[in-house]
């Protein structure tokens, strides 16, 4: 897993990082099941349905393919399972991400209290109280506003990084 | 008068600062709704329109106060800011506001690349929305926090603590169109301009007063004091749908945001960081949940996007 925000997984990122495929890097990492979904042969919605999900189930993540992810199931009963579900359909981290579990992986790897950012980088946060003193400061603004760039500055850099537009209509919200 | 509509601000920000520090989402707005919720009850309960002083919190008797008391000295330059349809610049006057306050509590980190690059990839994005004509701007400032802010008009700052967890532009693209979205959406301003109308339509404002910037802001200013407690997730889950469609429509890999919501979800709940998101906001599973139901079948087939993490500007600390 590429992106660590705790900064607790910050070992097994590394490690994952080394043995990352290129494109995620999230190969053996446990992850639960956000709601029940169809286990597929392949990354596609019709392919054929190799098993299900429940919702909490833990799975061991294998690999990403676009909008998909290939999972072991890890059910103590009955037998294991691979499978590609949808990737939203899933959470990284196991069943139980309780305090509890993440606090002795803390200790286990001598980050116990050190976790926090704030500590780390020695930069202050944002705090209410900060804001509250607050001045409008006239000389950042100008700063910010002096990066401002024209829609064709974004084409050209979209352009020079390959990025090509993809037509996509808005989701209506969901129950 | 400048100092005074500052300090106003502030009070605006502080909640502003509260709400997004729970999350990358910018949600003062919706809160502010919760406000205007709470105060067309008050009206509707009968005390409002009968007898609008009792439906007057101290603050807005206080604003009223002064207003009146200024009323012969007011700026006669001084323009009402336009509740009811502002302008586009009157939307990026009041972005402006508020986003040079949190600058002055948190300045932009000195990194003229790093500026530009997020300015790069925001602006990209923004070309997707609805309001590409917008004069965007995009900051990266000194703060600790995971945190992100938008304000109306096209302001969005992230916090370089958060900026130090990504790992790829399409993770950054992600986060940037959910503020986007915020902003596209209007949903701070049309929380703002429902705290004004109900004022309005409660007495609380007279003709003379509502000319009067000042008493306008107080009303924002108590506002947001008020729905600090409060927040309405659904305007937090439409900015994630439309943050992640961007980032898709831009050529980005589409899982850029829930990647972040991943990561921000797996924070252990006691880190400082995550205390207040997780006690007064919808928790990142929530929102991937409800981010997955909305999207259904529509990610599946979707051409691959690009995350080039080659070109992620990275910070050198």
């Amino acid at each position: 897993m590429k992106i660590d925000l705790n900064k607790k997984n910050y070992l097994r990122a590394l490690l994952l990082i080394s043995l990352a495929s290129p494109i995620f890097g999230i190969g053996g990492e446990a992850g639960t099941a956000l709601k029940a979904d169809t286990l597929r042969l392949t990354p596609f919605a019709d392919a054929k349905s190799v098993g299900s999900l429940s919702k909490n189930d833990a799975v061991d993540i294998l690999a990403k393919k676009g909008a998909w992810l290939q999972v072991t199931t890890q059910k103590s009963a009955g037998k294991k399972s691979t499978g590609w579900v949808r990737l939203l359909s899933v959470k990284r981290g196991g069943v139980s991400s309780s305090n509890q579990v993440k606090g002795l992986a803390d200790v286990a790897s001598g980050r116990a209290g050190t976790g926090k950012v704030v500590s780390t980088t020695g930069i202050r946060g944002l705090s209410a109280e900060e804001l509250q003193t607050a001045q409008f400061n006239e000389t950042e603004m100008k700063k910010l506003e002096s990066y401002t760039l024209t829609p064709k500055d974004g084409q050209k850099f979209a352009a020079a990084g390959g990025l090509i537009t993809s037509p996509l209509t808005y989701f209506k919200g969901a129950q | 008068m400048h100092n005074i509509k500052h300090k106003l601000l502030i009070g605006l920000m502080v909640s502003a600062g509260l709400f997004s520090m729970q999350s990358i989402a910018f949600d003062f707005g919706k809160a502010l709704e919760d406000a205007a919720k709470q105060k067309i009850d008050e009206v509707k309960n009968g005390s409002g329109a009968t007898n609008p002083e009792q439906a007057k919190t101290p603050v807005e008797i206080d604003a009223a106060k002064n207003a009146a008391e200024s009323g012969a000295t007011v700026v006669p330059d001084e323009k009402a800011f336009n509740w009811k349809n502002p302008s586009t610049a009157e939307e990026i006057a009041l972005g402006r506001e508020i986003t040079g306050s949190i600058l002055g509590a948190a300045p932009l980190v000195k990194d003229v690349k790093l500026q530009q690059y997020v300015n790069k990839v925001g602006r990209w994005v923004a070309n997707q929305s609805e309001r590409s004509d917008l004069p965007w701007k995009f900051g990266v400032i000194e703060s600790s926090d995971l945190n992100a802010f938008a304000a109306p008009g096209g302001y969005v700052l992230i916090t370089k603590g958060l900026y130090q967890q990504l790992s790829n532009e399409a993770q950054l693209a992600g986060i940037l169109g959910h503020e986007i979205a915020h902003i596209v959406q209007k949903h701070q301003l049309k929380v703002l301009q429902k705290q004004q109308l109900v004022n309005i339509g409660a007495g609380l404002i007279t003709d003379k007063f509502s000319k009067d910037n000042k008493l306008a802001k107080k009303a924002i200013g108590s506002g947001a004091e008020i729905s600090a407690r409060s927040l309405d997730k659904e305007a937090e889950y439409e900015a994630d749908r439309m943050g992640v469609v961007l980032a898709a429509r831009a050529g980005y890999d589409a899982f850029g945001l829930p990647e972040v919501l991943q990561a921000i979800g797996q924070t252990n709940k006691t880190d400082n960081s995550v205390a207040l998101l997780f006690k007064t906001h919808p928790h990142p599973d929530e929102r991937l949940t409800k981010l997955g139901n909305s999207a259904g079948s529509k990610l599946d087939n979707l051409k691959a996007g690009k995350t080039l993490e080659d070109r992620f500007y990275r910070l050198k600390n």
